[in-house]
């Protein structure tokens, strides 16, 4: 039900709040602040995280929320449904899974903001002040994103988040490639996002309205669109909603980094390994992949734009592991690793598991934000050295760091009982239960499926050579210590990674036959939701217009079977990781992969191919179309004046300047004018 | 006894072409501005004439006023004519062709 602004909803609004404030405190005052800023950072974020969890338990507690703040301007629409008005508004939905967000969001923003007290002031930088202001207002955008209402705000923020991933991949901004890095990821996901704005403009222009939620959202009235064989802009409803759809996927595949868009993401290491852990986990890339969920009642209406967003993320799944395989540098690795796992959330909200997909964005929220993290713990360590060839034996030097970073790695990669084998297995199930009657979703699912055979090689390869076998270099033998700021947030973090899995344990349900699949309750509105929101109301929607889910035998050997797959494929990978790296004194196995390796190693020549793009084929076009405007329309502005200015040279000439001339000029004028008249009027007839 | 409208028409129509000869022809400024005279002239006649002809006042109320204005244009014309002759120790209106672009 959707309740009214009343009791703990009041303030929501205080969780993105919070953080701007820290970040105009951070910016004002920063510099007289003891540890440059960071603590309005911890406070706001940690204020946001305790609202965030009020925000949940209320909606445990059967409610949810969903009102405007704000109207910048409303006005008759010439809408093709018929709707009459259209109303921009900011506004506030507080429903499972936007709760289910906030607290992702805030919790990791939290342990980021904690973490970058032993990553960045522990090790003296500069611009601190720059640092925390900026992560401030990043933290800011996105919790102000995750519950927004309506498509236009979920823009102004989506943009937003992007502009601050910039100014913080940029963050060392006297180095050469930091500004690069910086500038490639916002030109390419600007690139999405042109289509996002299209798509923004398009829906409203269809529907008459942006909202996601209620009676008057878009949602609704592209159900009802369709369900009444509506013509929309001279399209079939299903068609002209899946253009629109695919429109708005342009802004998610940039933002969460999917084939063609991820280019930027490996680059993006380039900024602190803090703002990379908040950047892959809760915030950036994980906006593309919320955005789908939070309009997924929308892409449930079209079964091309799911099996475009399937296909894609099963291809970039595989695409993303196989370059992972190759990086000898950690922060590279698990930059493709989450290239790679918000493929794994794609394919499954593509399939129509709404619940395995968000499954997997919460717990890779977790996870990664906690390899990340153990990576700039490993990085302090190595005094900011980050080739796994360089590292090797931190295992027994720094313990804690290392079976943090186990933990991420075992979720990572998949392995029973930790986060990312449910929620893995999860969508995995999802995609082969879809994928049986549809082909296009079996090629997804088996892409996926190989994929998690590299997902569970890389990982422990990674593992293997930072913290296993002998140490490879003097910092290696004697790493620097690591403080109690580092430690905590990876703890945290860790205990999250191995058991956040435990939220919806789906194959155990099955079996047990238990009510235990907590998180899809959660979702499908078994507490607080708001109406047509709902897993529930989805999977309907899914089942009705997209994909029918046909299994192997029952329901529980599929599942079985697709489990021990996806299980089996993880352990071979890392068993093969294992026999290959987990030796004293490894060797570049990856080199002997031949031309296959090169190909690997410049990632499938994707920036080659986009460079060659940019200069031998859109350099050369607006070059082209330069000298258009230089010479065609230019010449055409000023041949124009060209033409007056001569005929008015020539024409000036009878300005003599003597009054005789000009009355007899007016006088022959009259006269001429007279016989003229004279002549249409019939007199010389 | 009254004269046809077309004859006082006949006479301002001569008055008006002796005006705009003038116009044409002459250097002298002041000639100019006679001529100018006879012309608004002619037009007072055909106002006057009509007037009569159709037993309506309004022509020759129009007259008096294009009178008044006749006077006024003579006042800023032989104003003009002074300042010319000061600049050009002349009246001659061929003379000052600077003026124009």
């Amino acid at each position: 039900m959707a309740a009214t602004a009343t009791g703990p909803f009041g303030f929501a609004p205080a969780i993105a709040v919070f953080p701007l404030v820290a970040f105009v405190i951070t910016l004002l005052f920063g510099k007289h602040l003891p540890k440059k800023g960071a603590l309005p950072g911890i406070i706001a974020t940690g204020g946001s995280l305790v609202v965030s969890l009020v925000m949940a338990a209320a909606v445990a507690g059967g409610d949810a929320h969903h009102t405007e703040l704000y109207e910048w301007t409303a006005g008759a629409a010439a809408s093709e449904t018929g709707a009459e008005t259209i109303a921009f508004t900011f506004g506030i939905l507080i429903d499972p899974l936007s709760a289910l967000m906030l607290v992702i969001v805030s919790l990791v923003a939290l342990l980021v903001h904690v973490f970058s007290l032993g990553y960045m002031n522990a090790e003296g930088e500069t611009g601190l002040r720059r640092y925390y202001a900026e992560l401030g207002l990043f933290t800011f955008s996105m919790l102000a994103f995750v519950f927004a209402d309506n498509l236009l705000m979920a823009f102004m923020f989506f943009e937003l988040v992007g502009l601050c991933s910039y100014l913080l991949i940029g963050f060392w901004f006297r180095t050469e490639s930091a500004p690069s890095a910086a500038k490639k990821a916002f030109l390419v996901t600007r690139f999405g996002d042109y289509f996002f704005l299209i798509g923004v403009v398009a829906i409203a222009a269809t529907f008459g309205t942006v909202g996601f939620a209620g009676e008057g959202s878009f949602v609704t009235a592209a159900e009802t669109a369709i369900e009444d064989g509506a013509t929309l802009f001279g399209f079939d409803a299903q068609t002209w909603v899946t253009i629109t759809g695919l429109l708005v996927l342009g802004g998610v595949l940039g933002k969460s980094a999917q084939f063609p868009f991820h280019t930027w993401l490996p680059d993006a290491m380039e900024g602190p390994t803090t703002v990379s852990a908040l950047i892959h986990a809760a915030t950036m890339v994980a906006a593309g992949v919320y955005l789908v969920a939070r309009m997924f009642g929308y892409y449930a209406l079209s079964p091309t734009a799911l099996s475009i967003i399937a296909f894609v993320g099963g291809f970039t799944a595989l695409f993303a592991a196989t370059m992972a395989v190759v990086k000898d540098d950690v922060k590279q690795v698990l930059a493709y690793s989450t290239i790679s796992q918000y493929g794994y959330m794609m394919l499954g909200l593509g399939v129509g598991g709404y619940v395995a997909g968000v499954f997997h964005l919460m717990n890779h929220a977790f996870f990664k934000a906690l390899l990340f993290l153990g990576a700039g713990a490993v990085i302090i360590l190595m005094h900011h050295e980050q080739d796994m060839w360089k590292m090797g034996g931190l295992k027994d030097k720094a313990p804690v760091v290392y079976y943090t970073f186990l933990a991420g790695a075992l979720a990572l990669a998949g392995i029973v009982p930790f986060s990312g084998f449910w929620s893995k297995d999860e969508v995995l199930f999802d995609a082969l239960a879809v994928g049986l009657s549809e082909p296009v979703i079996l090629a997804a699912y088996a892409m996926g499926l190989v994929a998690v055979f590299f997902t569970g090689f890389y990982t422990f390869r990674m593992v293997f050579l930072t913290f296993h076998g002998e140490p490879r270099s003097d910092t290696a033998e004697d790493p620097h210590p690591v403080g109690w700021a580092v430690k905590v947030p990876l703890l945290a973090l860790g205990t999250l990674a191995a058991v956040a899995g435990l939220v919806n344990m789906a194959p155990i349900a099955k079996l047990a036959g238990v009510d235990i699949t907590f998180l899809e309750f959660w979702l499908d509105g078994e507490y607080g939701y708001v109406e047509g929101l709902t897993y529930h109301h989805y999977h309907e929607t899914v089942a009705e217009m997209a994909f029918e889910e046909s299994y192997i035998g029952s329901e529980t050997t599929t599942m079985l079977l697709s489990a021990g797959l996806s299980l089996g494929l993880a352990l071979a990978g890392a068993f093969t990781a294992h026999t290959l790296y987990n030796v004293p004194d490894p060797d570049r196995h990856t080199t002997k992969l031949g031309g296959a390796y090169s190909v690997l190693k410049s990632n499938y020549y994707q920036d080659e191919y986009q460079v060659w793009l940019a200069e031998g084929f859109t350099l050369p076009l607006a070059r082209a179309a330069d000298r258009f405007d230089q010479t065609v329309i230019d010449g055409v502005v000023n041949g124009t004046s060209q033409i007056s200015l001569f005929g008015s040279d020539w024409v000036k000439r009878i300005q003599t300047g003597i009054v005789t001339n000009y009355a007899a000029l007016l006088v022959g004028g009259f006269i001429a004018l007279l016989l003229v008249l004279g002549y249409l009027g019939g007199w010389f007839a | 006894m009254t004269v046809d409208v077309q004859y006082y028409v006949l006479l301002s129509m001569a008055v008006f072409c002796i005006g705009l000869f003038g116009v044409l022809t002459r250097r002298n400024a002041l000639l100019f501005l006679m001529s100018v005279e006879l012309m608004l002239n002619a037009a007072n006649i055909n106002l006057i004439a009509f007037a009569f002809y159709h037993g309506n006042l309004t022509g020759q109320l129009f007259a008096l006023f294009t009178m008044a204005l006749a006077a006024a244009e003579v006042a800023v014309g032989l104003g003009i004519i002074l300042v010319l002759y000061r600049n050009f120790r002349d009246v001659d209106v061929t003379v000052p062709t600077t003026m124009r672009w």
